[in-house]
């Protein structure tokens, strides 16, 4: 028999645990493997047996080269946290989270309760929301003169000027035009920011991975808001006003969720 | 909602390449880091997104890994 450990996908409390029994859980990330509770006190982890070979540093680092054994993994690892996250309150732990013994995992719940305890308190009928701000640059630009005053008063002077100062002139407004759809774009993604962030109990503005590219145009900026589930009508209600108001100038929201609430469990 | 789109994660899965990519985001990227008996350098999550870009961009590896995440609902 092949050595095992012990992979961590989230942890809850225990007495929600207790309401979750182990054969109501979807499938553990590796095949031939159940889920299973591991309760310390007032807190459980939920974690699965993986064979140790196959996750130690090493291997782990080169089985994670080959995409699809990743996004299979982390799928199946999203598929529990999400279940879970549906029914209780729940703190996700970042994907490859392995620990050598069961004794490793009730030792963590055991140092760390306190910090744990105060995070699933913060947590506690919340959920997380994705919003993606998407812009299409040729509308944008096509727009920007009726949007920037600067422009529409060059653009005025420029109709008034005598022929050769007006040709300077539209050279010059070309290259505004840019630099001020690049402003204005910025300024409607603080003012979404700002708009949103009042609506919910916390923010974050995420980094964009270089390699995001979508049909929506190009992706601006990604946040993940805070949201309380009372409050969700109001919050949704809000960004589709805000994407009403700004759909005129190239600018699209997506909104994305209810995520687990990945983003706000740093403690 | 002709200007707004919602993606509810787990409901309109499959329409979407995008909430694949986004899902494999928040797994590999966020979530509480507790460091465990082993765990994967930050360093190394980068280059593993790229890899699983170019997965998702073939529709056809991506819908593998789709039918392969179990149905629980």
């Amino acid at each position: 028999m092949a050595e095992l450990a012990y992979y961590v996908y989230c942890i809850a409390e225990s007495a929600a645990a207790a309401q979750l029994p182990v054969e109501s859980l979807p499938a553990a990330i590796e095949d031939d493997s159940k889920l299973e509770w591991i309760s310390v006190n007032t807190l459980a982890a939920l974690a699965s047996k993986v064979p140790r070979a196959a996750y130690s540093e090493e291997n782990l680092a080169e089985q994670l080269t080959d995409a699809t054994w990743t996004a299979i993994r982390a799928m199946r690892h999203e598929t529990v946290v999400e279940f879970v996250a549906k029914r209780a309150t729940v703190i996700p732990l970042r994907f490859g989270t392995i620990y050598l013994e069961r004794g490793g995992v009730e030792q963590m719940l055991t140092e760390k309760s306190r910090e744990l305890e105060s995070i699933i308190q913060q947590l506690r009928g919340r959920e997380e929301w994705g919003v993606n701000v998407y812009y299409d640059r040729a509308v944008l630009l096509s727009s920007i003169i009726s949007v920037s005053p600067v422009l529409r008063d060059l653009v005025q002077k420029a109709e008034q000027a005598p022929p050769g100062q007006s040709y300077l002139m539209q050279k010059k407004i070309e290259a505004l035009k840019v630099d001020e759809a690049r402003a204005a774009v910025n300024r409607i993604v603080d003012e979404i920011e700002q708009a949103l962030k009042s609506q919910t109990d916390d923010a974050r503005r995420l980094r964009i991975l270089k390699v995001e590219t979508t049909d929506h145009g190009e992706l601006k900026a990604k946040f993940a808001f805070l949201v309380k589930r009372s409050a969700f009508e109001e919050f949704r209600d809000a960004a589709e006003r805000l994407a009403q108001e700004h759909q005129s100038a190239g600018v699209r929201l997506e909104l994305t969720g209810p995520w687990p609430i990945y983003n706000f469990c740093a403690g | 909602m002709s200007d707004f789109d919602q993606i509810i994660v787990g409901e309109e899965w499959e329409n979407t390449d995008l909430s694949l990519l986004e899902t494999l985001d928040h797994v590999l990227n966020r979530g509480l880091v507790i460091a465990g008996e082993i765990t994967i350098a930050v360093a190394d999550v980068d280059l593993i997104f790229v890899g699983l870009n170019v997965l998702v961009s073939s529709v056809e590896t991506a819908n593998e890994v789709i039918r392969k995440r179990p149905a629980n609902e």
